[in-house]
């Protein structure tokens, strides 16, 4: 019997159920394995219609041709006693058929009474529902099939469809329950109740069309079963072994030692028709999986062919970089393919530089025109366009955008952790090493960034709640990273320099052996933040680190943070939605929309004179705390979709400004003409002049004069 | 800025819900030690919380998450039972056991809910969810035509125009902010007197909240609603709300206006939550850390703290924090304005 | 612990509720069994044999259905099933006694085993996507649809004949006396290997299916983006990160698939001939040796609760989360 694989994978959690009606089933239809199988399926149904009336002979005639093997009297040849085998499978189609179903129905009928009902009741009843089939879940089905079979007086194919849904229901049950009862906890169930839906009602428009594919798909492995075990039973014995189905022939077939005899051809049609059948429905069963969880779908999505007819190898952990150079500079790309170690296109680098106006000698990492999409071709979405953006020593350098800004992306993108179906499509990501040459992150091998990785920069991911892995203590996830980096040290080593990197971020040396579910959110977060330092890094990405936290808890670790910079001099590229809260917290801001960056300054200067009208726009989202109260109004309209991004300046169907030349061109990011003279002379707090002449823009309201951002 | 910024001393608006002692106790399994004892451990999410909401008046329940501020819309929804404590409908006692009785109360009081992704049903088309709304409160009308007409009035209402480009979007065609508005509009379909907004803002993006909140705003004053704002954000708290009541661990720990609440909080956790909260005008560096009441976290509502919840975290706790739970004292400097907090029982009884 | 104490509670209310079908199934038989019985096994059964089927059937009227079940319980606590009339005058328990360690030296070893080489088959499909590993889905997909007896038959056509080195039947060579000897171990493992093999390959396919999809749903968990992120080799993201943690819902799922996984094992002994519980149980149906049938159900019943509540405890060791102290 086949392990009803599809309904472990519906067990475990799963995203929300996909977008209903009638596109849902018109991408089932056309999901080729699905497809399939429905094709097969349809054949077996209208052979088990049709069949015994196209069966070229009785099925349990007696002929004079004993045993032969195939031939064109007898395609599937005959029987010891001269019956006609092809016949005997074709009668047999129906009965199998209608045993499949009939036991389907039954046990679905029974697993949505008993699953949903005690998923969706409280209490005590519930409760003895679910241990009723548990009960039912453990007791070996085919065993206790036998025995109510053999005890039954008539043995005929509607009381073994019966029997078998009978005693087939629990695992149905069980899976239905678990769903009903996470879907008793969706808000909108609680909403349907609030709204003042009766409770039927609730389960039968709220709760029951959202099962669907869990229901479909219970009611395929339970024919699978149905079908399997009606065989078995034939094939042993139980029932009447004088009507046909497929378990009748292998009955006959054994107990006439058709092995002994070579007659192979007595008993492999019927398994092969079983395989079949069996196939047909799996498949029919993976579709509706890919269909319920879209990460199972997407022919691997591992491997994909550029226009150009490059493969491209989408690895979980490694995102993959199209082209191999700048996309303006056809003699870099062939170099690119060639060069061997790192340094040595580092040196590239250096050279190919020198052309380009002087970065700043403080740089740590440098983003120069990358570009990250989803998918390849013309199906590509393209998430991060030409973002160049530098972050310099000891720097917190804010990243702020709304949903669909493409901040984490670019994250994500530049330290290639990606997973498919994102690519790089091209720009630079140049670390600079504290001796030596620049390297280009974006060129390294496997090997290489897995070495670089960590060691130079850190990542600290937006759910703490996940980042952990949930089996391992956080010592082990500690001193893995270590050792990772450094195999020769000690163990012991390993210990003490987790027990400091604790006691660094303020957790007591006995939560060195607790597991990640032991831990409040703000802990982890802080056993996050330790491991990011765990190797000295010189830059620390952020990934909104403190958005599924507490304000409070949000300050002790920001606090935190800022002193381990002051003492460790790291550089930090903090992402957040939160402008308000890198206003205060970072040395320089970049603001994102729709995958670009729209303008840059030192923190400061953005908040007192933001240029471009979605950073002021946004800036005056936040109400304030202080001060006079002022009526805000926010931004109208919704952030864009990547899908479909407008034409020109990304902002401008939501710009209070826009005029003429936004829609038609998009806006480069630079210093705006009229803007320099003043920055240069503005005030510039902490008296350096690092901030204040670093104000870019990319709107037509400002035009450019100087584009090297 | 109509929402009142020192409202003149006119006599109050009239309480249309109110909520007085609320306690709601989650069971909780009992494991290991806790089987041997006699009293069946709980959850105390929420305790002996008072609140009253006013015609066309918004109140604020601020807190950070398990503060047991969602329970108590939930109570005030009665989507929960509570364990004690009593809720009043313009003064009568509610008692929304049952079907037809909770119905009738929903149609008074509706809940909206903080995520738009999840409160409306995937495979429902938003006609679908609005004439449900319209239905089970008997606002459908006869015809067909008056169906039609009061749909594209709730879309109207919602700012979602023209309605017919709306009616027949299923949830994950709409952004977020238009989910939001389909959310509202099917509260709104009750017609109800009383608006409970758990957080309805919190999941959208930073941009399109203030809209939103603005509709809700434009909304209040044109229907007279009454509305509870949950937030765990007392800076939007400040700018929509006009009375404002923080709750730390399953009680009510101040309240009073929210100008007064939030530019002179008087409980040291409503300081803490309000120096905690980002601030533009404090710049990097700028922040001295004087206050080091920031360190610990709030604590298990299985066991909590004796005396005074906040006492363990409370840079001010004395020896009676400890040991004797506070009541609402008065402050003094605002009308309305209390504390549970024993700092301020000296001003009271010299 | 008290995880485990709910369990073991369970797994004892199951397995009363399974001795009570045991008691009740027979009863529910319309007519007098017990008398066709009689004349199937042409006056071959013993005054006492016919008495110990009345009380089987529950048809020695004077006792109340009450005090048919106690007296049913009592013994069953003593070990006593009843007599089996195939291999009259044995009783029961001893020819259970006899098949039982030849099912849980076939059955419990591949089913395990099985299991082992599936999950490790499938976190190389689910970590491999795209290469030629997935090939490995349709194969196992059409292997796992098949029933195990019919791959058994398949391969006693094409391994087995004369001059084979498998054997086609039975689980020693029939001259030797059962002893711990070398060509007697020998001999079983040579008869083993063939059905052993099928069962494999069928009940493995389950589990790379299975492994493979909850691979694939663990690769994109930010604790698996975190280990790449922390540059650990490639083989330890794998194994400690994804694996470790999409072995969790297969551990569960193996608990709970038992019951279906030992019924189809069942039944490669009988294309076997294997001496085996499953041999037996075909012998018993053909034979209507209802007690025997109900003893064999008893029997694999409670050693399925007993594997699963093994499952259980080895769930409990991977998942720290239901390791509660307190």
């Amino acid at each position: 019997m086949a392990v009803p694989t599809t309904e472990l994978a519906a067990t475990a959690p799963q995203p929300a159920p996909v977008s209903p009606g009638r596109r849902r089933r018109l991408r089932f239809a056309a999901n080729p394995k699905a497809a399939t199988g429905l094709v097969i399926l349809g054949g077996f149904v209208l052979l088990a219609i049709i069949g015994p009336w196209i069966a070229p002979h009785d099925p349990s005639l007696r002929g004079t041709d004993l045993l032969q093997p195939p031939s064109a009297a007898h395609w599937f040849g005959t029987t010891h006693l001269g019956q006609d085998i092809f016949s005997q499978v074709l009668a047999g189609t129906r009965s199998v058929v209608v045993v499949g179903f009939v036991a389907g129905i039954v046990s679905t009928a029974l697993s949505i009474l008993v699953g949903v009902t005690s998923g969706y009741l409280s209490g005590a009843g519930g409760e003895s529902l679910s241990a009723l089939s548990n009960v039912f879940l453990v007791i070996p089905a085919l065993p206790l099939i036998v025995i109510i079979a053999s005890a039954l007086p008539g043995t005929d194919n509607l009381t073994i469809a019966l029997v078998i849904g009978l005693t087939s229901w629990a695992w149905g049950a069980r899976v239905l329950r678990a769903q009903t009862l996470s879907l008793r906890r969706r808000d909108y169930v609680q909403a349907a109740r609030a709204t003042g839906e009766s409770t039927w009602r609730i389960i039968l428009f709220e709760i029951m069309p959202n099962l669907a594919a869990v229901i479909a798909s219970g009611f395929i492995s339970t024919v699978i079963f149905a079908v399997t075990s009606e065989i078995t039973l034939a094939f042993i014995g139980v029932g009447d072994t004088s009507t046909w189905n497929w378990g009748t022939i292998l009955f006959w077939a054994q107990s006439q030692q058709a092995l002994a005899q070579g007659a192979w051809w007595w008993f492999v049609p019927a398994g092969l028709a079983i395989a079949l059948l069996g196939t047909a429905l799996s498949l029919v069963n993976f579709g509706i999986d890919e269909l319920v969880s879209p990460r199972l779908r997407g022919n691997g999505g591992t491997t994909a062919r550029t226009e150009d007819g490059h493969r491209v190898r989408m690895r979980v952990g490694f995102t993959p970089v199209l082209g191999s150079g700048r996309k303006d500079d056809p003699a870099r790309r062939q170099r690119g393919s060639t060069a061997a170690s790192v340094s040595e296109r580092g040196a590239d680098h250096a050279r190919s530089r020198a052309s380009r106006p002087a970065v700043r000698d403080d740089a740590v990492l440098e983003i120069r025109g990358l570009d990250v999409d989803y998918g390849l071709g013309d199906a590509a979405v393209h998430a991060v366009r030409d973002v160049h953006l530098t972050l310099r020593r000891g720097e917190v350098l804010g990243l702020a955008g709304e949903s669909g800004s493409g901040k984490s992306t670019l994250a994500y993108g530049l330290t290639r952790l990606l997973p498919p179906p994102g690519v790089v499509a091209g720009g630079e990501v140049l670390y600079h090493p504290e001796r030596g040459e620049p390297v280009d992150v974006l060129r390294m091998s496997p090997a290489q960034l897995r070495r670089f990785r960590w060691a130079e920069t850190a990542i600290v991911f937006q759910g703490a709640m996940n980042s952990l892995n949930p089996v391992h203590k956080v010592s082990t996830q500690l001193m893995d990273v270590i050792k990772a980096h450094d195999p020769t040290s000690s163990r012991a080593d390993r210990r003490d320099r987790a027990r400091e990197l604790l006691a660094l971020v303020g957790i007591a040396e006995d939560r060195l052996d607790s597991y990640p579910h032991q831990l409040s959110g703000g802990m982890r977060q802080r056993v996050m933040i330790g491991m990011a330092l765990a190797l000295q890094p010189r830059v620390v990405i952020m990934d909104e680190p403190t958005t599924a936290l507490d304000v409070v808890i949000q300050r002790q670790i920001l606090r935190q943070l800022t002193e381990l910079r002051e003492r460790l001099g790291f550089s930090v590229l903090f992402i957040t939605h939160d402008l308000s809260l890198l206003v205060e917290f970072s040395d320089r801001i970049a603001v994102m929309y729709g995958g670009r960056i729209v303008e840059q300054a030192a923190s400061a200067d953005l908040y007192r004179r933001a240029l471009h009208p979605y950073s002021d726009g946004l800036l005056h989202s936040f109400p304030a705390l202080r001060g006079p109260r002022r009526e805000l109004t926010g931004i109208p309209g919704s952030p864009p979709d990547l899908r479909a991004m407008p034409t020109g300046c990304a902002f401008h169907p939501r710009c209070p400004r826009a005029f003429e030349p936004c829609a038609q061109r998009v806006p480069v990011l630079g210093m705006p003409r009229a803007r320099q003279g003043e920055d240069r002379a503005g005030d510039d707090r902490a008296g350096n002049d690092r901030a204040g002449g670093d104000h870019a823009v990319a709107c037509w309201l400002h035009p450019v004069q100087d584009t090297r951002f | 800025m109509s929402a009142g910024s020192a409202r003149p001393a006119a006599p109050a608006p009239e309480v249309v819900l109110a909520a007085d002692g609320l306690t709601k106790h989650f069971p909780v399994r009992a494991r290991g030690r806790a089987l041997l004892s006699r009293t069946r451990p709980s959850l105390r999410a929420v305790d002996d919380v008072s609140l009253t909401l006013r015609r066309g008046q918004v109140t604020a329940l601020v807190g950070e998450s398990g503060s047991g501020k969602s329970t108590v819309a939930r109570l005030l929804a009665q989507l929960h039972q509570q364990t004690a404590g009593s809720i009043r409908l313009h003064g009568e006692p509610v008692s929304a056991r049952g079907g037809r009785r909770f119905r009738a109360y929903s149609r008074r009081v509706q809940l909206i809910f903080q995520d738009p992704f999840a409160s409306l049903n995937p495979v429902h088309t938003v006609r679908y969810h609005l004439t449900r709304a319209l239905k089970i409160h008997g606002r459908a009308g006869e015809s067909r035509k008056d169906l039609e007409d009061a749909l594209a009035d709730l879309l109207t209402r919602v700012r979602l125009t023209p309605p017919e480009r709306y009616l027949d979007k299923f949830p994950h065609e709409l952004s977020g902010g238009q989910r939001q508005r389909v959310a509202i509009a099917r509260a709104l379909g009750a017609d109800p007197e009383v608006l409970l907004a758990d957080e309805p803002v919190s999941m959208l993006d930073v941009s399109i909240r203030l809209g939103v909140l603005n509709l809700l705003r434009d909304l209040k004053e044109r229907l007279h609603l009454a509305i509870l704002y949950i937030t765990h954000d007392i800076a939007s708290a400040r700018y929509f709300a006009d009375d404002t009541v923080v709750m730390y661990a399953g009680q009510v720990v101040e309240g009073g206006d929210s100008e007064t609440v939030t530019q002179r909080p008087a409980h040291p956790y409503t300081q803490l939550l309000i120096d905690s909260a980002p601030d533009p005008d404090r710049l990097a560096g700028a922040d001295s850390g004087t206050r080091e009441a920031g360190t610990g976290e709030p604590p298990s509502l299985i066991t909590p703290p004796p005396g005074c919840r906040f006492h363990p975290r409370c840079p001010h706790a004395m020896a009676r924090c400890r040991t004797e739970a506070p009541p609402p004292l008065a402050i003094g400097d605002s009308p309305g304005h209390f504390a549970a907090c024993w700092l301020y029982d000296e001003a009271r009884q010299p | 612990m008290s995880y485990l104490l709910k369990r073991i509670a369970f797994y004892l209310f199951t397995a009363w509720a399974a001795i009570t079908i045991n008691f009740f199934v027979p009863r529910l038989i319309p007519g007098d069994p017990v008398q066709a019985l009689i004349t199937k096994a042409r006056g071959q059964l013993t005054a006492e044999a016919v008495q110990s089927l009345y009380v089987l059937f529950g048809l020695d009227s004077e006792a109340s259905l009450l005090d048919q079940y106690v007296r049913y319980l009592g013994q069953l606590l003593r070990g006593d099933l009843g007599l089996s009339f195939t291999f009259f005058p044995s009783p029961v328990a001893e020819v259970i006694g006899d098949s039982l360690p030849w099912t849980l030296g076939l059955v419990g070893i591949t089913t395990v085993v099985g299991f082992l080489i599936g999950t490790g088959l499938g976190t190389v499909a689910g970590w491999r996507r795209g290469s030629w590993v997935d090939l490995v889905i349709p194969v196992t997909t059409f292997l796992s649809s098949i029933p195990y007896f019919w791959l058994g038959l398949i391969a006693i056509t094409l391994l087995t004949g004369p001059g084979s080195f498998f054997p086609a039947s039975g689980a020693h060579d029939t001259g030797l006396v059962p002893s711990w000897d070398w060509e007697f171990v020998g001999s079983v493992l040579q008869h083993g290997l063939l059905p052993a093999a099928t069962i494999l390959i069928s009940c493995m396919s389950g589990w790379i299916l299975s492994m493979r999809n909850m691979m694939v749903t663990v690769a994109a968990e930010d604790y698996v983006t975190v280990a790449h992120a922390k540059g650990l080799s490639e083989r330890r993201v794998m194994v400690s990160y994804a694996a470790r943690n999409a072995l969790l819902p297969n551990v569960s799922g193996l608990a709970l698939s038992l019951g279906f996984i030992v019924g189809g094992t069942l039944l490669v002994e009988i294309v076997f001939s294997y001496p085996g519980l499953g041999l037996q149980l075909f012998q018993a149906v053909g034979a209507k040796d209802y007690p025997l049938m109900q003893g064999i159900f008893l029997i694999i019943t409670l050693s399925v609760l007993l594997a699963n509540f093994l499952a259980d405890v080895a769930y409990l060791v991977l998942d720290p989360r239901t390791r509660r102290e307190g």
